[in-house]
């Protein structure tokens, strides 16, 4: 009797285990498996090239959700605020203006997509959800009216192009620029969300809304701030973008929507409470492009990356959700 | 919840003044969905007056036509809708219902270009369709996983295969079965109508008129309750996401009628289904999905696609219009029952 009681109890901390740690360990799984399968993939080269390109743009986007999603909200604009911020960004370098101008420009730009979010939610109490998909709807047509249907603009010479590269391919002590970018936002908003007063109530409205709203929080200011913020991380994204590319490309900011929503989530599994944490997203973030990285070294094409990440994010929600409601 | 909670203790403590206030929010609900759906009828009055040939019986069924695949899709959506209950991030929802189309259709044409004929194809785009319902219900009843996120997932397999398989080219297709559907008609009305027709009918019938239906509310709107009373679940919650697939199959085969192929990119119609299915229920007198409610919404969808044509406005417009719709509505159904003091 008491042998099996005893058996049972192992078995749920097992399993409990599993549930808490199993995207650490689908990482070290896959992590040893590349490793094995390539030759390249654990060379210092190829994880920097992961670093700069799959990384530091997806990051970004996904810790602007992680605020949003936090908050108990979400945000399905945010590619919207990556095109729009790039496009300003790149017609105000195209009519010959400084790259401060231009950035600065892009991010006004995205700002306005998160002040349009924020008086839809909070003035017009409509749901974040529908809200920031009829403001997808909204940008998309917008661009296609600002692009004549959609076509792109490139700037791959001249003094655009050094604005470019001044952004895209410096480096501070052999650290890109948009690595270093990435750290300091990351590092900010950590501190903002996990360790100040507005992180607190962010955290409360996410966890009980009704609470917050009755224990004196204005809830209605730190949902606009919240917003705005999102749309400001995704702005930064848009410019690093074309930065990068060297042009503005209507409508593709929304790739990384569904991957940046995949990865905030897959990192919520971490906690116990199944919270968003910045950590939990960039590990997210890391996963997912390591993944990409590693099919492509192992000679899958592109289709079939998408179908692996999509198993893979289904693997790892079915443990952690699967497992934590066995363990209950 | 607790906002819920002490809404009804503050209902209780004064009661008759509460009583009078309902039926002044019922007044003001009544005004506002009136408001919402005579905007509607300006909208189609102005197309009627300006737009030519926006009334002319071919006109009207070329719209029914277009509108026979999102309406198909919107439908299985609505069902997911009414089945997981409407809470956007918690509730049902079936992210992955356009690229399951996308697959079937890439099955549908793939399996036709190779020699097999009609009925295997048909069957084997339905089993595909079904299989990837199934996996969201088992996803998000059997592991728990929240349906948004499930979906999300899903869809990116599904959209994967359906790249796998095509290459991302055009697969061109015919067969008799499309032939029919794409230049048959009956009654003056074309196959394409008739599927959208016959479909419609099906699924109010089946939603609205059974008490299959009614369960499927219950389940939705309060699963405590529904099982308590007896009601599994987790069967009518599975059933959604299966016809949410089945639907995808359905409108796969459409599409390919309509454009003799399988093409990429069929994920786009995501948003608009999305968009009908939740524009749909400021029909509904309480602002729930329903059916004929969606059925109403991809119809003026269609119809305001249709109406911009003729008065050659930009197709670019058609998005951004949409979008302010959606808000539009969704603001005045927020203002109605935040007044109902249900919020």
């Amino acid at each position: 009797m008491s042998v099996s009681a005893n058996d049972n109890a192992a078995k749920v901390s097992v399993r409990g285990f599993l549930a808490k740690y199993s995207v650490l360990i689908a990482f070290a799984a896959i992590v040893i498996f590349f490793s094995v399968a390539s030759p390249t993939f654990l060379t210092p080269a190829n994880l920097f090239n992961v670093l700069v390109n799959n990384v530091v743009m997806l990051a970004i986007v996904a810790l602007g959700l992680t605020i949003v999603i936090s908050s108990g909200g979400i945000d399905l604009s945010v590619g919207v605020s990556v095109d729009m911020a790039s496009m300003v960004f790149v017609m105000l370098l195209a009519a010959g203006y400084s790259g401060v101008v231009g950035v600065a420009g892009g991010l006004g730009a995205a700002l306005i997509v998160g002040i349009l979010n924020a008086i839809l939610i909070t003035r017009l109490n409509i749901s974040p959800f529908l809200a920031t998909l009829g403001v997808l709807f909204i940008g998309q047509s917008t661009q296609q009216l600002a692009t004549s249907g959609g076509q792109p603009i490139y700037l791959t010479s001249g003094y655009a192009a050094d604005q470019f590269n001044a952004i895209a391919r410096t480096a501070l002590l052999g650290v890109p620029t948009p690595v270093i970018v990435l750290i300091v936002l990351a590092v900010a908003v950590h501190l903002l969300l996990h360790r100040s007063v507005f992180g607190r109530y962010v955290q409360a409205m996410g966890a009980q809304p009704g609470v917050a709203w009755y224990s004196g929080i204005r809830v209605p200011r730190e949902l606009s701030m919240v917003h705005v913020l999102c749309a400001l991380l995704a702005g930064v994204t848009g410019i690093l973008l074309s930065a990068t590319v060297k042009s503005y490309v209507p409508l593709s900011g929304n790739a990384f929507l569904l991957d940046a929503i995949g990865a905030t989530f897959i990192g919520t599994t971490l906690s116990r409470e199944r919270k968003p944490s910045v950590i939990g997203t960039l590990l997210g973030v890391l996963l997912l492009a390591i993944v990409k990285n590693g099919l492509l070294l192992v000679g899958w094409n592109f289709y079939w990356q998408q179908v692996g990440i999509g198993v893979l994010v289904f693997l790892v929600l079915a443990a952690s959700f699967g497992l934590r409601r066995a363990a209950h | 919840m607790s906002a819920t909670v002490l809404h009804t203790e503050v209902g209780v403590s004064d009661e008759k003044q509460a009583a009078a206030k309902s039926a002044g929010r019922r007044f003001g609900a009544l005004v506002v969905r009136l408001g919402a759906i005579a905007a509607f009828a300006a909208i189609m009055a102005y197309f009627v007056i300006f737009a030519p040939g926006f009334t002319s019986t071919f006109n009207l069924i070329n719209v029914v036509e277009q509108s026979a695949i999102l309406g198909v899709l919107a439908y299985g959506m609505t069902a997911v809708i009414i089945g997981g209950g409407s809470d956007v991030t918690e509730g049902g929802i079936d992210l992955s219902i356009a690229a399951n189309m996308g697959l079937c259709a890439a099955v549908y044409a793939t399996l036709l270009s190779m020699g097999y004929g009609d009925l295997l194809s048909v069957l084997a785009a339905i089993a595909v369709g079904m299989a990837v319902g199934a996996l969201n219900a088992l996803a998000v009843v059997g592991l728990g996983i929240l349906p948004l996120l499930a979906t999300l997932a899903v869809l990116n397999v599904a959209a994967g295969m359906e790249l796998t398989l095509t290459q991302n080219t055009v697969v061109g297709a015919s067969s008799p079965l499309l032939g029919v559907l794409v230049s048959g008609s009956f009654l003056g009305v074309s196959a394409l109508a008739w599927a959208l027709i016959v479909f419609s009918a099906i699924m109010i019938v089946v939603v609205h008129g059974t008490s299959f239906g009614l369960r499927l509310y219950a389940v939705g709107g309060h699963p405590e309750a529904a099982r308590a009373a007896g009601l599994s679940v987790p069967f009518y919650v599975s059933f959604t996401y299966v016809l949410s697939g089945f639907c995808a199959a359905v409108a796969s085969i459409l599409t390919v009628s309509r454009l003799s192929a399988s093409t990429p990119g069929s994920g786009e119609l995501l948003l608009s289904v999305l968009a009908a299915a939740l524009l749909g229920t400021v029909f509904s007198r309480r602002f729930v999905p329903t059916m004929g409610g969606t059925l109403l919404s991809v119809l003026f969808i269609g119809l305001l696609a249709n109406g911009f044509q003729l008065l050659n406005v930009s197709s670019y417009w058609v998005n951004g219009v949409q979008g302010a719709l959606i808000l539009l509505v969704v603001a005045i159904t927020s203002f109605a029952r935040g007044s109902e003091g249900s919020r």
